[in-house]
């Protein structure tokens, strides 16, 4: 068995179409299971951890944990729409082997993202500071997205209706993992906090924390409703010292 | 031309999707039983984002997600036959049931699988406008599947008609499409959810 899930793990990586095909034809899929699931727990806590190297401490461990339970819980949710939307443009697979495959695909995309924490912990370690850090990692789950989505589309057919179906899941997989991501906050830190909480109270949702982090990136901070007695406006900043803004952390 | 794809030959008994999805033409127990699933999935997604409020929200998101593709089966579908009929479409009754009925099942079994997903975002997202976003999104992605589905049977009923009749079930097809997706938007858009509610 161990020979087996070390096998996989290799193939994960040089061999997408083996494993598409392997999960399409369903049978014992064990070794792709437990192969795939140690991948990404693995190479998500790798990751997580990286990402808290720009606040250490504790936020090491907290970030090494929720980042592969977001991971989990993230492929826990969007597996049935991915079976539906399969099955709805006429590619039906079996449950088990649509199990296998978005499993796969996260393992390799877990894999990926171990691959670029050493650059990322680089650019932490030469000073790079919080907003930028923010887009720095979703870049990075970006390009674990695709490579995880090539195996995908090898899963389900190469061709204009498997593209259709692998953008849409795309599309789920990319609102319900930013959300769950986003409630498992922080995994940087927030810099001016003393203490390093393991869950942040709930507020905002994941796609304004992206398009707040764009815009931060270019000095303009989105002043909240409360503070501008109830119309929200934009305030543009100089360059100059660099102010984090209080009320975000990822 | 699209690509030949390998059937999953394994399985020893189809899947749920696989059932629902089968483009088969069954008996009218089985369509019917097929239509009563789909509705009955679609309700599933409306479950999860009646979750957001709670309590009454509950049901009445569970009706409405249903009633949104109810609606399209039965003030759409038969007026597309009827339409069809008049061109000489070489369409019959059941086979346009047994389309239908393959389609809203698509539909609703896309918005089952989206449940979850719903159900985690509309709970934990703060914003109104967010989250009716969110249900929009998932509500056009399994009306649209459906209607793909839909046309997709009924283009097949016409693929040896001259050209010329062939064109104008097309323009009949483009305009059902229109119509279902306003009807669809017109009971959907009844959800709290999609109002603003909190």
């Amino acid at each position: 068995m161990n020979s087996q899930v070390l096998s996989v793990f290799d193939e994960l990586l040089r061999s997408p179409r083996a494993i598409a095909e392997r999960s399409r034809a369903g049978g014992d899929l064990r070794a792709l299971f437990v192969a795939s699931l140690a991948a990404l727990v693995l190479g998500a806590g790798v990751f997580g951890a990286t990402l808290a190297t720009s606040r250490g401490g504790l936020q090491l461990l907290y970030s090494g944990v929720k980042l592969p339970l977001a991971m989990v819980a993230t492929m826990l949710l969007v597996v049935p729409a991915f079976h539906a939307i399969a099955a709805g443009l006429g590619r039906p697979l079996s449950f088990s082997g649509m199990i296998g495959l978005t499993l796969a695909a996260a393992g390799r995309g877990a894999l990926v993202l171990v691959a670029l924490s050493p650059l990322t912990w680089l650019c932490f370690d030469r000073g790079l500071s919080y907003h930028p850090g923010v887009l720095l990692a979703v870049a990075c789950y970006g390009l674990a997205g695709v490579a995880a989505l090539d195996l995908v589309l090898k899963g389900v057919g190469f061709d204009a209706r498997g593209f259709a179906i692998v953008s849409l899941f795309a599309a789920v997989l990319f609102a319900t993992g930013g959300q769950t991501a986003w409630m498992l906050r922080p995994f940087l830190g927030r810099p001016s906090e003393p203490t390093v909480p393991f869950f942040r109270h709930r507020e905002s949702s994941f796609w304004d924390a992206v398009q707040q982090s764009s815009l931060s990136m270019f000095g303009v901070y989105r002043v909240s409703q409360a503070l501008s007695e109830g119309a929200g406006r934009e305030v543009s900043q100089e360059p100059g010292p660099r102010t984090e803004n209080g009320n975000e952390s990822r | 031309m699209e690509q030949s794809f390998p059937a999953i030959v394994s399985v020893s008994q189809p899947s749920l999707g696989a059932r629902l999805t089968s483009p088969e033409s069954q008996g009218a127990a089985q369509e019917f039983a097929r239509l009563g699933a789909g509705l009955g999935l679609a309700a599933l997604y409306g479950l999860a984002l009646g979750a957001r409020s709670g309590g009454v929200a509950l049901v009445q998101h569970a009706l409405g997600a249903s009633a949104g593709l109810a609606a399209v089966g039965v003030l759409g579908i038969p007026a597309l036959f009827v339409l069809l009929a008049l061109v000489n479409a070489p369409v019959s009754p059941s086979a346009m049931f047994s389309a239908g009925s393959r389609a809203l099942a698509s539909a609703g079994f896309v918005l089952a699988g989206l449940a979850p997903s719903a159900a985690l975002l509309a709970v934990t997202i703060e914003s109104p406008e967010a989250a009716a976003f969110v249900t929009r999104g998932g509500l056009t992605l399994a009306g649209g599947i459906g209607l793909f589905q839909l046309t997709s049977a009924v283009r097949a009923m016409l693929k040896d008609l001259p050209p010329e009749s062939r064109m104008k079930c097309t323009a009949l097809l483009f305009g059902f499409s229109l119509f279902a997706i306003v009807l669809a938007a017109r009971v959907w858009y009844s959800l709290p959810i999609l109002q603003g509610a909190a």
